[in-house]
């Protein structure tokens, strides 16, 4: 395995970034109106306990991929072929975010620019970072990350006086239904998209360090999550919000005496760029591990050519796009972020069982 | 169409006399040629106006067969 390590600041802004990726442009609660704010505490204690178990099961499973772990688990074959399954998601989960960001430069910023190019140009970007590798992208999310807090601070401060502060009421207009329903969705995007670090966390410098990482990440990206959905209510009003497709793009414009737009840019650019490299960055280091190849960096320029090939093919437009991601999103992603990696942690609570219950009985042979 | 095999045979090109300096093992050609091929096939038919039918298709095609997606 690759030696290069990465510290637990750096694992913290990397998965920070990761999960606001797109999110920071597609506002995911919108679909319970009034009462997204509350879909985004609901679905973020899901996501909280979803991404601990991921942490659970990289620590019973020291210095161990995602790849290592399946085959271990599951035997080669069946473990090569969930592998494979796993390189398909990450590169149709980079290819999303590609069209994701293409699609909001080409509807917001350059709308004469063919999205191709856009797309391409990114994806090269990205190729220079996925090659540079783990402690580059780990660095590099050190220096970036913390612009994307600040940028949605300055955006939301520069709103205080268009605030309507009674807009999410009434609470549960509709029922609880439509809210668990959107609670749902918010755990599979963006937060179970982190099964993808399961690639990762092998490369933390300090492994008992993982768990605390991971829930502080995930906690502040939930009340991060809230935060912006009360404030997009509260500028925006729900009925304004059905109705467009990038809502904080739509929020930063309201702004009447500052230019912010570019920042909603510099966010997506900073967010989605990390979230892309690191699923590219799996995905070929995936593929490397199955195939015995030694290093991964051989196969990042194909699977990003197929990228950005993938990312114009999938979706005929943005409609397309939203209208497959709100219905099939969720039960696509399931096998991928829920069962396999349930049915991994209960393996591996079994093995663990066992070689304690082993070590007790040659410990009794012993006396 | 011509952008497009310009563009690949600049790519292809441009790697492959890294993967020979390198000496880099068989597979490596084999994934290679396989994610090229796949998307320059792609982006023939995209370039040409024939959009073949996307792995989104498939998936919500799959899953609406389970009876998962209406």
């Amino acid at each position: 395995m690759e030696k290069a390590k990465i510290s637990s600041i750096q694992l913290f802004l990397l998965l920070s970034g990761f999960i606001f990726g797109s999110t920071v442009i597609l506002a995911p609660g919108r679909a319970a109106r009034h009462d997204g704010w509350l879909a985004v505490l609901l679905g973020g204690i899901g996501s909280i306990l979803l991404m601990e178990i991921y942490a659970a099961v990289a620590l019973l499973n020291p210095s161990k991929t995602l790849v290592d772990i399946l085959k271990e688990k599951m035997g080669k074959v069946v473990g090569n072929l969930f592998a494979i399954l796993y390189i398909w998601y990450f590169i149709h989960l980079a290819s999303l975010v590609l069209r994701n960001f293409g699609e909001f430069i080409c509807t917001v910023t350059f709308p004469e620019t063919p999205m191709v190019l856009v797309i391409g140009l990114f994806a090269i970007l990205l190729l220079y970072a996925v090659n540079s590798g783990i402690e580059m992208m780990g660095r590099l999310g050190e220096l970036l990350v913390p612009a994307i807090p600040f940028i949605v601070f300055i955006i939301s401060l520069s709103l205080l006086s268009a605030h309507d502060f009674t807009a999410f009421l009434p609470i549960l207009e509709n029922g609880i239904v439509p809210v668990l329903k959107t609670a749902l969705n918010i755990i599979s995007f963006p937060f179970g998209e982190t099964v993808v670090f399961l690639m990762l966390f092998p490369h933390l410098n300090r492994k008992e360090k993982l768990k605390k990482v991971v829930f502080i990440s995930a906690s502040i990206s939930v009340l991060a999550g809230i935060a912006l959905t009360f404030r997009d209510i509260f500028v925006l009003g729900t009925d304004l919000m059905a109705r467009i497709t990038f809502i904080p793009h739509l929020t930063a414009m309201l702004i009447p005496w500052l230019n912010v737009e570019p920042l909603v840019d510099i966010n997506l650019l900073i967010g989605g760029g990390i979230k892309i490299s690191v699923c590219i960055y799996a995905a070929a280091k995936a593929l490397s591990q199955i195939t015995g190849i030694d290093d991964y960096r051989k196969l990042t320029s194909a699977i990003f050519t197929f990228c950005v090939v993938l990312s114009i093919w999938v979706y005929e437009n943005v409609i397309e796009m939203f209208d497959w991601v709100e219905k099939v999103w969720f039960y696509y992603s399931v096998p991928f972020q829920i069962i396999i990696p349930l049915l991994l942690l209960v393996l591996s609570l079994r093995k663990k069982q066992a070689l304690k219950g082993n070590d007790i009985e040659n410990g009794n042979v012993e006396q | 169409m011509l952008l497009i095999l310009a563009l690949f045979a600049v790519l292809i090109v441009y790697d492959l006399q890294k993967f020979i300096q390198q000496k880099a093992q068989a597979r490596v050609f084999v994934l290679y040629t396989f994610f090229m091929t796949v998307s320059l096939i792609i982006s023939l038919f995209l370039a040409a106006g024939k959009r073949p039918s996307s792995p989104a298709q498939w998936i919500e095609t799959v899953l609406a067969m389970i009876g998962v997606v209406k």
